[in-house]
């Protein structure tokens, strides 16, 4: 079983940190290529992440909280 | 519509496999942002949506032999050239299974088993290396052609205007393929130059130059086509110019806030994968499952790709200091340094000419004895013969294919040398004189030091670099007498030697174009004329061994280049006053000979390091904080330097003679040591 961690993505080329706003997936649930997993709010925008792996869903990260870019706010096993 | 109604279809064979490479092209391209976006992969990535019909549309007319240099917006360049799928992903990934195993990274990828022979992150910087690629083809009569890929921005670059100049010149056969996307990174084509287009520029080379619409693979095809005819029968260069609309910002990530929003959207609506799928459905060459299956087979190539990238490892520390030189013990302060020995030339008889000759005798016997090896430079062929005549009499006798002059464009000269290499050439270039360097540093620095690493030790750039230095002979002034090997000594990459004698001036050179990694040979002008012995025939001094020049207990006296000379008049001095000085001449900076340096120092306890370059960061103060590391605490003094003053070498005598070091004030530095 391969794990993969998801780290905050520099979204902007001027990005340091983003607010995690929403998980779209809950701890332990089966997440698929191309489906929204979280929300994170920068500066300019809010993206909403597409999950870029198929497996098991781990949230690391906390609703509310700020992350600089780099940080790992969840993970996929597969 | 059926085939016949366009004039210029491509059958159908091609075409699907066009639609293939294209679709292979994006699969890869958005997987890697996908990637980016949610943060499984970190790194600046420049995305190629909008010109993947350019090089898919190429790959056709391309042997496996044929190269192609890119820049780092050259995802699609390097998918269509042939490289691996799983290789490209790796070496994005940082993995050791890359092309480059991890070490040149996305924006510098390379696979020469495909052809893709550079990827440079320097905007412009690809073509004078492609020429080089492709006078290796010229000489060795291989057939190759070179593509060269560059964008609209990189048109207004000087590389640019010397490498399309030079290869009108010589009619390389090399395609120059600018992919003109409108956006030179943040700024219109509009905004960057006052040409209605770039392919008209061609016209005033003397060369072919054609715009073709860069998003349709039919007319792109038939223009790439005839471009690459003209190349591979030996009629010349073209100047291709590619129209294809950039269908993102710069970078992944980048603010779209300069491109013209309209023209974007309407580009995006109908992007050229989507258009080339219609038009080939509407022709009758595939069915919409037809290209269903080639469209899910890519995105299966790329996720097989993605999935064993992101199963393998990352280069362990065993790879940090290797594909730096071919030998790692190269690397200054490496342990345990190997060198050849010293050859003995007891025996030898000694002919008494001056170091120039003695240089033009090497170049003559390297000429002779390899047919890979030519020389390079402004005004080197007969009757010039070099500005120095170092290279007098070479032409007459070995062609001027081989002792090629050039025009002033010293990137393009040192960019020749870089390609024709990496095809396998001993390329010997001239820069004039050392100052000159400053104008090619990115060939230099950028390229040559640096292809080894960045390919993983896929590539090498065995060439030498001759240049004179040609302070202290009075009158040269500020921009013709410099010594900078500190700026070569710090680029790790290439190596840098510094002969003082005639005798050395020869074995170092043979040893040079023999060498397997880049060298600097700085060739003091101050002893190009003086008469000393040199012995005849063949022989190489090895680079990184310093000689003694002569024996003493009291103080080491340390140096290189012209300023041995003076640090040899400075010892004779010291022993008029009782003073017993021990003379190295260091003669190699890089691969540097410490131990001897060590030693002395260890046994005299003194040390003056003497060099005709400011003494401020120079290499005399790399070697002497070594030293001093080395030596804490068995040092009877403080080592000391002697090199330029801090200004511009000037002009008049008054000033000029105490720029320099001399071998008054390294004797009386050496004397200040004793008190």
């Amino acid at each position: 079983m391969a794990k993969i961690t998801l780290k905050v993505p520099k979204g902007a080329v001027s990005m340091q940190e983003g607010k995690l706003v929403e998980w779209f997936v809950n701890d332990g649930d089966p997440v698929s290529l191309g489906q929204a997993i979280y929300a994170i709010e920068t500066e300019k925008t809010t993206m909403e992440i597409e999950c870029p792996f198929e497996g098991t869903f781990k949230r690391l990260g906390e609703v509310g909280e700020t992350y600089k870019v780099g940080y790992p706010i969840a993970e996929i096993e597969q | 519509m059926s085939n016949q109604a366009l004039p210029n279809a491509l059958p159908q064979d091609i075409a699907l496999l066009i639609y293939t490479t294209m679709v292979r092209i994006h699969a890869c391209d958005q997987r890697i942002q996908q990637l980016l976006a949610a943060g499984a992969l970190q790194f600046q990535y420049y995305p190629c949506g909008g010109q993947e019909a350019i090089p898919a549309s190429i790959a056709p007319h391309l042997h496996k032999e044929d190269q192609v240099v890119t820049t780092y917006r050259g995802v699609h360049d390097i998918v269509a050239k042939g490289t691996p799928m799983v290789e490209i992903i790796a070496e994005m990934m940082g993995k050791i299974t890359g092309t480059s195993k991890g070490k040149g990274g996305a924006m510098h990828l390379s696979d020469p088993d495909a052809g893709l022979m550079v990827t440079t992150g320097i905007v412009g910087a690809g073509m004078p290396i492609a020429n080089g690629l492709a006078l290796a083809a010229k000489l060795k009569g291989t057939g190759r052609v070179v593509v060269v890929n560059f964008g609209d921005g990189a048109s207004n670059i000087g590389a640019f205007n010397e490498s399309v100049n030079m290869a009108a010149l010589w009619d390389l056969p090399i395609v120059f393929l600018c992919q003109n996307n409108a956006y030179a990174e943040y700024t219109s084509f509009e905004g960057s130059t006052k040409s209605a287009n770039i392919a008209d520029r061609a016209a005033g080379y003397g060369m072919a130059g054609e715009t073709v619409d860069g998003t349709d693979p039919d007319a792109m095809h038939a223009a790439a086509g005839r471009a690459i005819t003209r190349a591979r029968n030996g009629e010349g260069p073209t100047l291709l110019e590619c129209m294809a609309l950039r269908l993102q910002g710069h970078s992944f990530g980048s603010e779209e806030g300069h491109m013209d929003q309209e023209k974007l959207a309407a580009a995006r609506a109908n992007p050229p994968i989507a258009k080339f799928r219609a038009s080939l459905i509407e022709r009758g060459n595939a069915t919409a499952e037809d290209l269903d299956t080639i469209d899910a087979d890519a995105k299966q190539e790329v996720e097989d790709a993605v999935e064993k990238s992101m199963a393998a490892d990352m280069p362990n520390e065993s790879e940090l200091y290797t594909d730096i030189f071919a030998d790692a013990s190269a690397v200054p302060y490496s342990s345990p340094t190997t060198t050849a020995a010293e050859p003995d030339l007891s025996d030898r008889e000694v002919v008494t000419v001056p170091m120039v000759v003695a240089i033009t005798e090497a170049l003559d016997i390297a000429l002779g004895e390899d047919p890979d090896v030519f020389l390079i430079g402004e005004d080197i062929a007969d009757p010039a013969g070099g500005v120095a005549k170092a290279t007098a009499g070479l032409s007459t006798k070995h062609g001027v294919d081989r002792v090629r002059p050039s025009p002033i464009s010293e990137q393009a000269i040192i960019g020749a040398a870089i390609g024709a290499s990496l095809n396998g050439m001993k390329p010997v270039a001239e820069i004039m004189i050392n100052d000159f360097s400053m104008v090619c540093m990115d060939q230099i620095a950028n390229h040559a030091a640096k292809l080894r690493y960045m390919s993983g030790g896929r590539t090498s750039v065995p060439i030498v670099i001759r240049t004179v230095t040609a302070g202290n002979v009075g009158n040269f002034a500020a921009q013709h007498s410099q010594s900078l090997e500190a700026w070569f000594t710090h680029i790790p990459g290439i190596k840098v030697v510094a002969p003082s004698t005639a005798a050395d001036a020869k074995g170092l050179l043979l040893a040079a174009i023999a060498d397997p990694d880049p060298v600097l040979v700085l060739e003091p002008m101050r002893c190009y004329f003086v008469p000393d012995e040199v012995p005849v025939g063949r022989y190489e001094i090895p680079l990184g061994k310093a000689a003694v020049r002569r024996e003493g207990t009291d103080v080491t006296l340390i140096s290189y280049g012209w300023c041995s000379v003076e640090a040899n008049a400075a010892a004779d001095a010291l022993a008029e006053v009782g003073v017993s000085a021990e003379v190295i001449d260091l003669r190699s900076l890089v691969p540097l000979d410490l131990d001897t340096c060590v030693t002395s120092v260890k046994k005299t306890g003194r040390c003056v390091i003497a060099h005709a370059a400011v003494e401020f960061s120079g290499f005399g103060a790399e070697l002497a904080a070594k030293l001093s590391e080395e030596l804490y605490g068995q040092l009877k003094a403080p080592i000391k330097r002697v090199g330029a003053r801090y200004t511009p070498v000037p002009f008049t005598p008054s000033l000029e003679s105490m720029h320099f070091p001399n071998a008054a004030r390294i004797k009386d530095t050496a004397e200040s040591l004793m008190k």
